[in-house]
């Protein structure tokens, strides 16, 4: 599936390559009411990376409502609404407002944007009140709920056992890592907003290493973003627990990328004779285990 | 928009470097031809693609689209001298392959109505306007081009520009043309003017702005930013315009000077 952020509405795709291939949509990060984002400059490449501090610039869920859904219900592909709030109660008012609408498969919360000053990643550094927003978003919608963690904590695993146990459907991890780029001439931060959030290649390996953390922690199913450029990506974040994965920053270097990573997955699995992906779910954490029992017993 | 593998004809330095203080340095300026008739038939003048500079970078780099001919299309670009994109593309030989997407935006507007066109370049502005200008004149609009650089080293070559097109030039120290600004020479040449066309940077269409001789002319502008993506998603490079925010890539890169709020013409 496509990241929150790097898809705009999924619409801007239609005429560059055959989006009902892909397994979902997760369109542009949705607020209650329409935002302008943060000022200029809000992009800042670096070593394999791309900071950006756009925070959260969209139309609101009106709109959203209005504009996007109505062509979102002929399409095959689901599409998943990407929402933040500043509030608890945001959350929940943006639940009830998107119930019922067609064209809309599922939510993605928000709770780790890191670009925006009230909400976004408060919710998600911290296990109570990503419960909280778990809950009231769940009790607001009959649609699958998918929490989208930050890696700024140190208490991933935590937050992920405390809304898986809330009751969400799914996770989706990471969210960008924060960071910030100065410009030596002016000697100050070159992002308008002073700080950003990382992605791209750069963040790969502390993605990676989270999702497989969190795989250990949940039994719900994962879904892997960080920094996914080639189908060998992918198949690490699978291996390492993924069910699904997202790609984000690899879209803007190469607008097929979604495309070319599924084509990549489906010729491993022709090569090493794979039926179902679903053999490869974890594939390194079974393995792991393996290892530390033959090692457990060697040692006994 | 096509996402096309071009090979690349020719690649050849036409500027020399500019050492300069308080400003990015350049390493030189580029002419690239490619062979890539997907582009070539689709993009209008005002346009521009995104190009893949290596493996090493996340982004894809934005680049005006500064010839046309049957098949093939050029590039003008300024190598910086911190600029890993510009540098990896100034190193392409021909033969080699070039990945890159579009055409993107929405280009300048001719009104039909128009006979005199005056556009006006400062520096690499020249990049979408020689494209413009060969275009409008093979249509048969009467053309002037103002064209204004740092030093007279940064004038694009008189001899590569195309013929039919009466050519002023302006040079900031004085080594070429009239000294001074290329938007100075601006109220000499608007009177006849049905359409003015420009591109350079956000400070020539500050000092364009409030200019008593633009007043009623449409003055259409093409801005510079930071891009992501190239395809209106990212919104990294948003601009606040009179009736509200746009995407400098999808809803750009050409806007009416009219519509733009003098904040949005500071330097970026």
């Amino acid at each position: 599936m496509t990241a929150a952020g790097t898809f705009g509405y999924g619409t801007e795709f239609n005429s560059i390559f055959d989006i009902q291939k892909l397994g979902a949509i997760v369109c542009k990060g949705t607020t209650l009411t329409p935002r302008e984002g943060n000022l200029q400059p809000r992009l800042a490449e670096t070593a394999g990376g791309l900071l950006n501090s756009i925070g959260l610039q969209n139309i609101g869920v009106k709109a959203l409502i209005r504009e996007k859904a109505p062509a979102w219900s002929s399409w095959r592909v689901p599409v998943i609404v990407n929402i933040a709030g500043e509030t608890v109660d945001d959350y929940a008012r943006l639940a009830s407002e998107l119930e019922g609408v067609t064209g809309i498969s599922g939510l993605e919360i928000n709770i780790s944007c890191p670009n925006v000053k009230a909400g976004g990643a408060e919710f998600g550094t911290n296990p109570g009140t990503a419960t909280k927003v778990t809950t009231t978003v769940k009790t607001s919608t009959s649609l699958p709920v998918i929490v989208k963690l930050t890696p700024n904590t140190n208490e991933i695993a935590q937050i992920a056992a405390a809304v898986a146990e809330a009751g969400a459907d799914a996770l989706s991890l990471i969210n960008t890592v924060k960071g910030m780029y100065l410009d030596i001439t002016t000697r100050q931060p070159l992002l308008g907003n002073r700080t950003g959030g990382l992605s791209g290649p750069a963040i790969k390996p502390i993605a990676l290493s989270m999702v497989y953390e969190v795989a250990g922690a949940v039994t719900i199913p994962i879904i892997g973003c960080g920094g996914i450029t080639t189908a060998n990506d992918a198949l690490e974040f699978i291996m390492a627990g993924a069910s699904a994965i997202q790609v984000g920053t690899a879209t803007f270097n190469n607008p097929h990328a979604p495309l070319d990573i599924l084509e990549g997955i489906e010729q491993f699995m022709k090569t090493e004779a794979i039926e179902d992906i679903t053999e490869l779910i974890g594939a390194a954490r079974s393995q792991a285990n393996e290892k530390i029992g033959r090692a457990e017993i060697r040692d006994g | 928009m096509k996402q096309v593998t071009a090979k690349i004809i020719r690649n050849e330095p036409v500027l020399k470097e500019l050492a300069r203080r308080h400003a990015r340095s350049i390493s030189g300026s580029w002419l690239i031809w490619l062979r890539c008739p997907e582009i070539a038939r689709e993009v209008r003048p005002g346009q521009f693609v995104m190009v893949r500079c290596g493996e090493k970078l996340t982004l894809p780099r934005p680049f005006s689209v500064h010839r046309v001919k049957e098949n093939r299309v050029a590039l003008f670009f300024t190598v910086w001298a911190d600029g890993q994109g510009t540098h990896w593309l100034s190193r392409r030989k021909a033969g080699d392959s070039l990945e890159l997407f579009g055409p993107l935006g929405n280009g300048y507007d001719i009104y039909r109505a128009s006979k005199n066109l005056l556009l006006v370049g400062g520096g690499m502005g020249v990049a979408p306007l020689y494209f413009l200008g060969e275009q409008a004149r093979d249509q048969g609009y009467a053309l002037t081009l103002l064209l204004g650089a740092q030093t007279a080293s940064q004038l694009y070559p008189e001899k590569l520009l195309p013929s039919g097109i009466d050519l002023v030039t302006a040079t900031d120290d004085g080594t070429a043309g009239k000294k001074g600004s290329v938007s100075a020479l601006l109220p000499d040449y608007t009177s006849r003017a049905d359409q003015i066309f420009a591109c350079g940077p956000r400070a020539m269409y500050r000092a364009m702005s409030p200019m008593p001789a633009l007043k009623d002319k449409p003055v259409q502008v093409s801005l510079e930013a930071r891009m992501g993506c190239g395809l209106g998603i990212c919104y990294g490079c948003t601009v606040r315009i009179n009736n509200g925010l746009r995407q400098v890539c999808q809803d750009g890169p050409v806007f009416n000077l009219n519509d733009l709020p003098a904040e949005e013409l500071n330097p970026i």
